[in-house]
């Protein structure tokens, strides 16, 4: 299942924390840089999955006992295993979820998240995400109910927001730009 | 209204630059007072801010009950709000969930779809067990709910009930079940309970081998990626206990891989081959190898593929899961996995780095390690400022900034960092695992794949030079430290490996003895540990020891002398320093204790100039903070002062035909304090294993009378004679007592007549056969005959040492050390395997230099070769589970409830189930029924009295009443048809009685219109006044 999603920007600013977990703020903020510590340092060649921030590693004493040789015990599945992110122009996408996932799925999931909020705010930038935070709630909650994904398909999920009412662009004083949308193309 | 709503908070927020926290923290004042007013509007705005505030670290528990209120609000749009700030603050300690419970009951039995919705999404965060099995009734009805968006849902959040009340599958699950078989059901349903059926399947497959059939329909039919996904992996955990799942699932698997164009599903399709058992499952037949092949191929396409390094990523995982069956094929990939292991990204590196670890022989270990070191050589060391978990602490809080930048947020595409062009210096963890696997590489199985052990050691040497600068802690090797140290550096994990191979390996202990030497050169100190950098220096203590052990052996023991008695020794650490001052002595041994040659002059001035220079050097260090470091320092440095002295004082002979005796004290009796046993490598559970003597009795007292010495003692030191006496002997200086005994104490454990050497000579030469190892094994029998801790299969152990002889002396007979039993040790079997009785397999031959054996000492035991032992001491049990993981929901209450068709439980908990409902039902009838009474009494008694009271009398006090309790509750107007409860179905009839059917406000206005009516002229005015009153009550702030 899927323990987390997290939106930051490239300073480290969240503009979305769920945590399937219920966890002290203190712990979701420390949480939060170490993963933006780990994913801000990484060039733009690597790879979307990340080493487990220290605080969810496992007791760090048998990290080396616990070789890859040895069978994985079902208890395994239970703790959050994989880290998970996109760039997107100005934003960082994260999931955190335990080894049931796929993980290339996973990066499908948040290009699908990313599309649908692209669809309802048309040509999304970060701007419209933090304004409209609620929507972008609610777009995750037709994604994902507690960390378990009910939909993928791209028209029910904006259908389903749309549903819950109108979705305001951000307010209009605020300069607009290019968006994030064409950004997603170009994406990895 | 003065408040601001949550577009001007970001707005502040974005425009008080440089000052956020005053900003915030007067923001957050604003809130608190804004959420207690009983405008619902202000209440849900603030709410609102706060959850923003909260996204960046700004605690907002102590508003729950606030929470609760908006939640209860019922303006979807405010409701909203309410959920949201409930899902982003509950924590298991708020109390206000008690009270939500009910909320969450009517809402959920909400007509509109966006409410339920929020009740569904709710729930998964907030629950526990208590509520879980109050709201499952009210959940199950929403699974036959009209909109699949709710019915999936529903599945899901049935699902995270189940994880905290594991009962609620056995109502839940057959209905689940049934969605699941029904196939005209919604595909985005069906969809999402295979996501559950897939989160619930590797707790316990076998429960749910009877969907397969279904399952297998879904697969084939395709069309939504993730669902094929989550099934393929589902199946992957169903094929090893159905063996007949593999050839049907074969087909469609490899269709799969030959034509999807989804790179994900390819990928968990051979995952799905490999984690199920398929590849082996289905060995041998033409469709197996064909999948095998395929599976093998598309992974290494994977690797080398250009411009995706997450396939790479994910195929490196993929191949370490299939090395723990077919490390062979792993090995094959050899050439694209090493090229992984030089990848740019961390993550590609660390996943390579696992793998390798996995496919190592004894062919490819030399190759990998190479690799290893070169690129561990070529990174520069990352300086302790550039390592990021240092920098941690710059991100601790982090605050809202002000975003400096407005094109940047909208912009579309960042430049992307640009790749620095030379090697990144490698981070210090990544550095320390990389040593620690070359460690567990080449010690794996006790030197398996280990064909040249003079390469080891230089790679050993290497190592301590790629020492991570900031000491990480590791744990490889704790066990075998020999002091007891809080941490284990990686330098000390090296030092082990060097001082293991010193001993196991006796071939090579004059490699090892050299390398210590070189470690402990002050010359080479600057280049090995350069002071920028301490990280090298925990191989120190290890060095010495060998040094010192294998004394005999160093190329050049002045030199290393010299280096240890430097006076920057004395800053090293304390656990390096105490292992420097026990091997001073020994070298000194090694350089002076010949006895052949005679005592000349020149040999004495030598050696007493040297053992000055020792007692110089431990002199300082009787004062040395570290308890260790100054008790061998003041023991040594009494002995090495009597040998000073001994020296001096004898006879010395320069003629050439003459002999001159050296002094015994130098030649015999301090080498004997150093010499003598053999160390051998013993297993962590032998010590265990020795049986306790049915004699020795833990329980008696040794001196019944030992309370009253010890009152005595107390009494004793009450003087201050004695406090001063202790003064002198913690305080002062030790004087150099030359003692007097007639013969050194070591002289009574020498047995007259033996003289024995050091014990290394048999390492000398190694072993070539068993004949001539079975040889010499006889003449160490012979030569260990009276050592008391040498333990012999072939004999009792020692009968007539010396120190039994002392103590026979002195303790009489009473004590006879002879019965207690020791268990006999197998050297020949099991400790000492030579290559003669190895299997060939074991030892390829080594492509670079003529084949050489290496006698490899396995630790010594007791009896058979038990391992539970380690496992069973508590200690070590708990390891494995350790913490739960920080982000970890806990499924294991699912593995113990079947949800195989259990026809007595399932029935008995359904029947529960139901009876719940039928209570629930029947109190709900109750309370209609009273109600319904209640309103026939009043019904009667407006009837009785319509002439004496006016005609509203008792409605229009209930109406007073009414607005007001739902003003409470955050409504003005009450809703057109509230949800039929007592109120409400007054008004109604009110209603009826005045034809008009808007709500409250609009038909006061049209009432008052009619006020012309004559007949109802009276009552009217006075029913309006009434109400009015009743609304500015509701309106007023409470």
């Amino acid at each position: 299942m899927i323990n987390a999603v997290l939106v930051f920007n490239n300073n480290g600013q969240p503009r979305l924390t769920k945590f399937y977990t219920q966890l002290d703020t203190s712990v979701q903020q420390r949480l939060l840089s170490e993963i933006f510590t780990l994913v801000s340092a990484r060039p733009a060649s690597s790879c979307n999955f990340l080493p487990l921030p220290p605080l969810l590693a496992p007791n760090s004493t048998n990290t080396t006992t616990t070789t890859t040789t040895k069978p994985t015990t079902p208890e395994h599945n239970d703790a959050p295993s994989l880290v998970t992110y996109r760039h997107y122009a100005t934003l960082y996408f994260i999931l955190i979820s335990t080894s049931t996932e796929s993980p290339l799925a996973l990066l499908d999931l948040i290009q699908v998240f990313v599309e649908a909020l692209d669809r309802l705010f048309e040509n999304v930038c970060e701007l419209d995400l933090i304004f409209n935070f609620e929507v972008l709630h609610a777009v995750l909650g037709e994604m994902i109910v507690g960390g378990v994904v009910v939909e993928t398909g791209l028209e029910k999920i904006v259908e389903g927001v749309r549903g819950q009412g109108r979705v305001a662009k951000r307010p209009v004083n605020e300069r607009s730009g290019p968006g994030l949308g064409q950004g997603i193309w170009i994406g990895r | 209204m003065f408040e601001k709503d949550i577009y001007q908070l970001i707005r502040g927020l974005r425009s008080h630059k440089g000052n956020e926290r005053a900003y915030i923290l007067q923001s957050l004042a604003e809130c608190r007072r804004e959420i207690k007013t009983s405008d619902m509007d202000a209440k849900a705005t603030a709410l609102l801010k706060l959850v923003y505030l909260e996204m960046f670290g700004h605690d907002m528990s102590w508003a729950s009950f606030n929470v609760l209120e908006v939640m209860s609000s019922a303006k979807y749009v405010q409701k909203r709000v309410g959920y949201l700030a409930a899902v982003q603050s509950f924590r298991p300690e708020t109390e206000v969930l008690m009270l939500a419970e009910n909320l969450l009951k009517k809402d959920l039995g909400s007509s509109d779809k966006g409410t339920i919705g929020l009740v569904l999404g709710t729930l998964p965060h907030v629950v526990d067990p208590n509520m879980a099995g109050s709201m499952l009734g009210d959940l199950l009805s929403r699974l036959s709910h009209s909109s699949p968006a709710i019915r999936k849902k529903t599945v899901v959040t049935l699902y995270r009930l189940a994880l905290v009340y594991p009962e609620t599958l056995r109502p839940a699950w057959p209905k689940i079940k049934d969605r699941l078989l029904d196939e005209n059901e919604d595909p985005s349903v069906t969809a999402a309970i295979v996501n559950v059926v897939c989160e619930l399947g590797w707790r316990r497959p076998q429960d749910f081998l009877s969907l397969a059939p279904r399952l297998f329909e879904l697969l084939t039919a395709g069309g939504n990626n993730w669902m094929a996904i989550k099934i393929i992996k589902l199946f992957s955990t169903l094929t090893p206990l159905e063996p007949r799942l593999v050839k049907k699932l074969l087909p469609p698997l490899t269709s799969i891989i030959k034509t999807t164009p989804a790179m994900s599903l390819l990928y968990e399709c051979i995952n799905g081959i490999i984690q199920g058992g398929i590849m082996e499952a289905a060995e041998g037949t033409t469709e197996g190898d064909e999948i095998a092949r395929l599976c093998v191929n598309k992974l290494r396409a994977m690797l080398v593929v250009e411009g995706d390094p997450n396939l790479r990523y994910v195929a490196l995982l993929a191949f370490a899961k299939i090395t723990a069956s077919h490390a062979d094929i792993v090995a094959q990939h050899q050439d694209v996995i090493l090229e992984c292991i030089d990848d740019g990204d961390i993550s590609i590196r660390t996943r390579a780095l696992d793998l390798v670890v996995g496919m190592i022989n004894a062919s490819n270990l030399q190759i990998v390690v190479e690799r290893l070191l070169k690129q561990l050589k070529t990174a520069g060391k990352a300086s302790a400022v550039s390592d990021p978990s240092n920098d941690r602490a710059a991100h601790d809080g982090i605050e809202p900034m002000a975003d400096d930048d407005d094109e940047e947020m909208q912009q579309t595409i960042k430049p992307k960092a640009q790749k620095p062009a030379q090697a990144p210096p490698l981070p210090n963890d990544y550095r320390a695992s990389v040593i620690e696997r070359i460690l567990e590489m080449c010690s794996h199985e006790t030197y398996a794949n280990m064909t040249d052990f003079e390469w080891y050691i230089g790679v050993l040497i290497e190592l301590v030079k790629q020492c991570p600068a900031a000491s990480t802690t590791g744990s490889f090797g704790r066990h075998s430290g020999s002091l007891a140290k809080e941490t284990t550096s990686i330098a000390d994990a090296v030092g082990n490996e060097l001082l293991n191979v010193a001993v196991r390996v006796k071939a090579v202990r004059p490699d090892a003895a050299a390398a210590a030497q070189s470690l402990l050169l002050i010359e080479s100190r600057e280049a090995l540990f350069p002071a920028s950098s301490n990280g090298g220096q925990g191989v120190l203590s290890a060095a010495a020891f060998v040094a010192g052990e294998y004394a005999g052996m160093l190329p050049n023991p002045e030199a290393v002398l010299t280096s240890l008695l430097d006076p920057s020794s004395a800053q090293l650490p304390a656990h390096a320093l105490a292992s420097y001052i026990q091997t001073i002595p020994k070298i000194v041994v090694a350089l002076t204790s010949d006895q052949s040659s005679p005592w000349s002059s020149t040999r004495q001035s030598n050696t007493v100039l040297l053992l000055a220079r020792v007692v110089h050097f431990l002199e300082p260090l009787t004062l040395h903070p570290n308890l260790d470091v100054q008790e061998r320092a003041v023991e040594y440095l009494d002995l090495m002062r009597l040998a000073s002295e001994a020296a001096a004082n004898q006879q010395t002979s320069d003629s050439p035909g003459e002999y001159a005796e050296p002094p015994l004290l130098l030649t015999q009796a301090i080498p004997s304090l150093f010499t003598g046993m053999e160390l051998n490598p013993v297993a962590l559970v032998a010590l265990r294993k020795v049986p306790q003597p049915e004699e020795l009795d833990l329980e008696t007292p040794i001196n019944g009378n030992l309370h009253m010495l010890l009152q005595q003692a107390e009494y004793d030191t009450d003087f201050d004679d004695s406090a001063g006496e202790m003064y002198r002997f913690y305080h002062e200086k030790p004087v150099a007592v030359a003692i007097d005994h007639a013969r050194p104490a070591a002289d009574l454990l020498e047995p007259p007549g033996t003289s024995r050497t050091s014990s290394y000579q048999d390492a000398e030469t190694e072993p070539l056969d068993r004949e001539t190892s079975d040889k010499r094994k006889a003449e160490r029998r012979a030569r260990y005959q009276d050592d008391p801790y040498y333990i012999d299969s072939e004999r009792a152990s020692g009968s007539s040492t010396p120190m039994h002889n002392i103590l026979r002396q002195t303790n009489g007979e009473e004590l006879d050390v002879d019965a207690i039993p020791v268990m006999e040790l197998q050297l020949d079997s099991k400790d000492t395997v030579t290559d003669v009785g190895r299997p060939a397999t074991q030892r390829a031959p080594s492509t670079k230099k003529p084949k050489r054996h290496f006698e490899i000492t396995r630790d010594e035991s007791l009896g058979d070769d038990e391992l539970p032992t380690i496992g069973a001491s508590p200690a070590k049990a708990s390891i494995p589970r350790g913490k739960k993981s920080l982000l970890e929901v806990d499924s294991s209450g699912l593995s113990t409830l079947s949800l195989v068709d259990d026809v007595a439980r399932t029935g008995a908990s359904q029947l529960e189930v139901e009876r719940r409902h039928a209570e629930e039902e029947e109190m709900a009838k109750a309370i209609k029924e009273v109600e319904r009474l209640r309103l026939e009494m009043q019904r009667a008694q407006e009837r009785i009295q319509p002439h004496d009271m006016p005609e509203e009398g008792t409605v229009v006090r209930r109406k007073k009443k009414k607005p007001r309790i739902e003003a409470l509750g955050g409504e003005l107007s009450a809703p057109p048809d509230g949800a039929g409860d007592g109120e409400v179905t007054v008004k109604k009839r009110k209603k009826k009685k005045t034809p008009d059917n808007g709500n409250g406000e609009t038909s006061l206005a049209e009432k008052a219109a009619d006020a012309e009516d004559g007949s109802a002229i009276a009552s009217k005015p006075k029913k309006k006044k009434k109400r009015q009153v009743t609304f500015d009550e509701g309106g007023e702030p409470e």
